[in-house]
């Protein structure tokens, strides 16, 4: 019976939705125009997470020395660095390295550089704080190595992050009412798709309750309908976004020549869980279609 | 099987379709229900479906108080109970087989009961080679058995026909009410609404004649 229930409602949905196909194919346009807002939102949100997450891990601080230190002043600021546990020196940059650095990053555009007079770069260290630091101490050590003659300035990851974080409150709030906003959006779209599918049907559904037919039996397919629907929208969405995203990454890399943004797409587990709920939405939409259909 | 008890219906401030109607049908009767066009037979035969309530009073039909009945009961009432609608009521743009086997998959028959049952009836009904039309492409005659064919698939208690022989000629007319007897004599109740009195004459069937809503 269950079995014969869901053929049954397939094929009428099927068959419905190829015999309206123009009324489906705009309402599953509008749908994945929906969908993808949503999910570009959450690509580019959830890409600021992981990179914040990522520095948040990894603290690296850079110490810059007033003008060319000797090996002196190098000394005496790694001493005062190795008084406290849980920092490690990764390397000495001296201006030529820097300036190296910087010809290497420019690549054939590094002839921009011939025309400087002198070396403006400066000479520093770099370190990493392990985490579990107790939060304020990049802070301290900041302003205690900005104390010494030899620094001229110490900037570390973490200013950046926490600024960021500071702003992801707020991103995330508009994200959820942004999302809600879709989300009744693409509910809306669904509910009148379903409303059309059921008024050019109402003769049917008239014939199948007068011979005998339950209220779940006539539903049926236009639930299924609707679910349909919903992954269409969802699917169609989601295959933008990946082109989008592929043409995008290359373009980036093209224009800029070093891949240092690691832009993520959505994991496997999230593409299912959209999936899923665009299938959620599709089906609660002809839910609430057919609950102002059916009074009996 | 059928009681009505004092049912009254109206439609909206209109004069009532039916006013203080009790009447019993026994099991196997075959009952006609005469009157002028307005008295009220077609509001009866749908009551006695449940496509419509009555305003006051109540219906049993084997049984069971049609006042208060739920979805699941109301389709397991309809499947024990044929109706044949004065306008057929036929999905135009479904074929003549798809159109009786909707009466079968509404119960989750399998195909292959449902493919032998649709054979089956259509030729009792003398419309054999007929499955793959459409009503439209079918004669008044032809749409009205292929109504009656969806109405008896179930094999139901009770058949309720409403003016069957509306606007068929002479000869069909015989021919319809000699099936209407055929599926009598099967042990179905048979209820006929009609006001064609030529269908009445020297019929030694029972007759309930309405006149602007009453029993007379
Ligand atoms: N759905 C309806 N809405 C309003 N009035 C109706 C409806 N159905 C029937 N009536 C009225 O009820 C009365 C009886 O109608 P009906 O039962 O169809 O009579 P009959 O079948 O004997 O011709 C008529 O006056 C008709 O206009
Ligand atoms: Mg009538």
């Amino acid at each position: 019976m269950r079995g014969t229930l869901l053929r049954y409602s397939m094929r009428r949905a099927l068959a419905n939705m190829s015999e309206n196909r123009l009324v489906h194919l705009i309402g599953i346009g509008t749908m994945a125009i929906a969908f993808l807002i949503f999910d570009a939102f959450l690509l580019v949100f959830l890409n600021i997470n992981y990179w914040i997450e990522e520095q948040g891990s990894s603290l690296t601080m850079s110490i810059y020395f007033t003008g060319d230190p000797d090996k002196a002043a190098v000394e005496t600021v790694s001493k005062e660095l190795l008084q406290y546990p849980g920092v490690t020196i990764n390397e000495f940059i001296s201006k030529s390295d820097a300036m190296e650095n910087l010809k290497r990053r420019l690549g054939d555009k590094a002839g921009l550089l011939d025309g400087l007079e002198g070396n403006p770069l400066p000479a520093s260290l770099e370190i990493t704080l392990s985490k579990g630091k107790i939060e304020d101490f990049p802070k301290q050590l900041k302003a205690r190595l900005e104390m010494l003659e030899a620094v001229d300035e110490v900037q570390y990851s973490h200013e950046w992050v926490e600024k960021i974080q500071a702003v992801m409150g707020a991103v995330k709030l508009i994200g959820i009412i942004f999302g809600g906003l879709l989300f009744l959006a693409a509910l809306f779209i669904i509910i009148n798709t379903i409303k059309l599918a059921i008024y050019s049907r109402h003769d049917e559904v008239e014939i199948l309750k007068l011979v005998g037919a339950t209220n779940r039996f006539v539903k049926a397919p236009f639930l299924i309908e609707g679910s349909i629907q919903g992954f269409l929208g969802g699917v169609t969405a989601i295959v933008i976004l990946l082109l989008g995203y592929l043409v995008a990454i290359t373009r980036i890399d093209l224009r800029i020549g070093f891949a240092s943004f690691d832009i993520v797409f959505l994991s496997p587990q999230f593409i299912l869980l959209l999936l899923l709920m665009s299938i959620i939405v599709g089906f609660l939409g002809s839910m609430i279609s057919l609950s102002r259909f059916f009074r009996i | 099987m059928i009681q009505f008890f004092h049912v009254y219906k109206s439609f909206g401030s209109e004069n009532p379709a039916l006013i203080d109607v009790s009447l019993t049908i026994e099991k196997g009767e075959f009952v006609f229900v005469t009157g002028p066009s307005g008295a009220g037979k077609t509001t009866l035969l749908k009551i006695i479906f449940c496509a419509e309530r009555p305003t006051s009073g109540y219906v049993l039909v084997n049984g069971r108080n049609l006042t208060r009945i739920k979805d699941k009961e109301l389709s397991l009432l309809r499947r024990r109970t044929g109706m044949v609608f004065q306008d057929f009521k036929l999905l135009p743009n479904r074929t003549v087989f798809e159109n009786v086997a909707l009466a079968l998959e509404i119960m989750g028959a399998p195909f292959s009961v449902i493919r032998k049952r649709v054979h089956q009836t259509l030729k009792y009904l003398d419309l054999g080679g007929k499955e793959d039309y459409r009503p439209p492409q079918l004669s008044g005659g032809e749409q009205q058995r292929v109504a009656i064919a969806r109405a008896i698939i179930n094999s139901p208690l009770i058949l309720l026909a409403d003016e069957p022989t509306g606007n068929l000629d002479q000869d069909l007319t015989v021919e319809i009410m000699a099936l209407l007897k055929r599926i009598h004599i099967r042990g179905t109740t048979v209820i006929v609404a009609t006001h064609n009195q030529e269908l009445l004459k020297g019929t030694r069937r029972r007759v309930v004649t309405l006149n602007k809503g009453r029993v007379a």
